[in-house]
């Protein structure tokens, strides 16, 4: 997993390794029943790297608690687990970090503007669903509390709105991101 | 960087199982889901092509995670929505970062019963059938605010750049209300204004009786218009959380507030309709939840129809969306008897 080129390694030793520490307290104190805490770590890295060699990301620190909360969640599922109690209710807040808040021009990167248009173009609920899902890493749980509407719901949006988003970008190009 | 998936074979339905299954594998399979997934990917090679473009394009606004995070922003469903005054800017990210807080919107619900106009006993099936075929509309406004009519409610909009008035006909609606404290949001009904600060109200127009109750941040009430007419003193308190205003109308105007227990204002708000989600349950349980909601009752007319199970969510309002969906996918046949009972029988068949 070591980052190629100076100009990543220096991203990630100043961007990615200063939360570190606090992902894992994190990890261990929400989801004390979801494996090996190491192991999602390090795939939270490679995903993050992987992402960031291939297109800008707006929040390395956002983005890692939101995928790693994500694995974690998924394992739990997928071990049938009993799930701790308040385990979806991650305060979102634990991901915000004034800080280490993004700088403006990063956001207006070409690739991010795209996938910002996509979700503008979504219909109400769909955008909805995913701008709780994506820019601010809610769970489905929480997003069904927070609209008010049911799990089965925003299931639903999430895939009518992924839809729509990838038509949005046959039409706009994006796809050429798509690796196969 | 290749374009080899722009020759991706474009089918509507693998597309839509993909996204299906894009999203289910994000928050994690069930044991049971593994084993149809499994299934699904084997009985199509396309269908290996399309997850991965899937799971890809659902990966990719992870880059986006985080686009909004200062511990003083609030978490905004509609942080990008097209009404939002930020997004309408063309520099729409200048504004996702500026720290103030952005356009949470504000709902108000407002209910008004129009005594004469609702009779207990509706003569006609017809009328009944016409009430129940004009559903919830929703309807969008210039500033993004968004109105949700229930049955047979008419708005009247009236957009200055001063002010945004919503006159409330008949009928009840709910107003989610796009925050803008330069140009004041206000429901006019039968001459009484509320304007909402940043809130969430009921209004209910019953027998000259108009009824505020807030459930979320302030409102204030005023009734100029009528003390116009009259000349009745009526203070006009800003009424906050928990709150209830009754004021009646008429010659003895007057105005009284008292302050609400939470069980007591579920049972006054509490006729909003709800999104009710059924898994593997029986008719009668279905067709009971739905009656327990609406004035119009719905019988089981075949004993084959109980026992059967249901998977899927319903609006508790939507009596007639449930029966079209009885009628063209599970082989019902719809009557009604009167005016307020719908009788489902099985037209498969099978019943006799």
């Amino acid at each position: 997993m070591p980052p190629q080129d100076s100009e990543q390694a220096r991203w990630f030793v100043e961007e990615v390794l200063p939360h570190e520490k606090e992902l894992r307290a994190w990890l261990r104190a929400r989801f004390p029943g979801a494996g090996d805490v190491d192991d999602l770590v390090q795939e939270a890295f490679t995903r993050l790297l992987k992402a960031h060699d291939s297109g800008p990301v707006v929040n390395p620190r956002a983005y890692l608690f939101v995928i790693t909360r994500n694995m974690a969640l998924n394992q739990l599922r997928h071990l049938r687990y009993e799930r701790p109690p308040n385990a979806e209710e991650v305060d979102p807040l634990s991901i915000a970090d004034d800080v280490n808040s993004p700088p403006e021009s990063i956001a207006k990167k070409e690739e991010l503007q795209q996938l910002i248009k996509a979700i503008q173009s979504l219909p109400n609920r769909c955008r909805q669903v995913m701008t709780l899902r994506k820019i601010y890493g809610l769970s489905q749980k929480e997003v069904a509390d927070r609209l008010g509407i049911s799990v089965h719901t925003v299931e639903t949006q999430g895939s009518i709105g992924l839809r729509k988003c990838i038509e949005y970008f046959r039409c706009h190009g994006y796809l050429a991101h798509f690796e196969t | 960087m290749n374009r080899s998936s722009n020759n991706f074979p474009e089918n509507p339905e693998i597309e839509r199982e993909a996204a299906n299954w894009a999203i289910r594998f994000d928050r994690g399979l069930t044991a049971e889901e593994q084993d149809a997934y499994s299934q699904w990917l084997a009985e199509d090679s396309r269908h290996r092509d399309a997850i991965a473009l899937y799971r890809w394009g659902w990966d990719e606004f992870d880059r986006l995670a985080g686009l909004q995070t200062t511990h003083h922003a609030q978490i905004d469903p509609d942080l990008l929505a097209p009404g939002n005054r930020f997004a309408r800017k063309s520099r729409l990210v200048k504004g996702l970062f500026a720290a103030i807080p952005l356009a949470a919107s504000i709902a108000i619900m407002v209910m008004v019963f129009w005594p004469d106009s609702t009779p207990k006993q509706t003569p006609f099936a017809s009328k009944a059938a016409v009430e129940l075929i004009a559903r919830i509309e929703q309807k969008i406004l210039d500033d993004g605010s968004v109105i949700e009519l229930n049955r047979g409610a008419v708005v009247e909009t009236h957009y200055t750049p001063e002010f945004r008035r919503v006159t409330l006909v008949r009928g009840e609606a709910n107003f989610e209300v796009a925050k803008d404290p330069d140009r004041p949001f206000v429901v006019n009904v039968a001459g009484v204004d509320v304007q909402a600060v940043g809130t969430q109200f009921n209004v209910r127009l019953i027998n000259d009786t108009v009824d505020v109750i807030v459930s979320e941040g302030v409102v204030s009430v005023s009734a100029k218009e009528l003390l116009r007419k009259g000349d009745v003193a009526i203070d006009e308190p800003l009424l906050e959380v928990g709150h209830r205003a009754v004021m009646k109308l008429g010659d003895t105007a007057r105005l009284d507030v008292t302050v609400l227990s939470a069980s007591e204002m579920d049972r006054e708000l509490g006729w909003q309709p709800r999104l009710m989600d059924f898994d593997d349950v029986r008719m009668t349980e279905i067709v009971a939840a739905f009656n327990r909601s609406n004035e119009v009752q719905l019988v089981l007319g075949d004993a084959s129809l109980k026992e059967m199970q249901l998977s899927y969510s319903f609006w508790s309002d939507n009596v007639e969306g449930f029966v079209r969906l009885m009628e063209s996918s599970f082989s019902m046949r719809a009557e009604w008897q009167g005016s307020s009972e719908i009788v489902l029988r099985d037209a498969s068949g099978n019943s006799l």
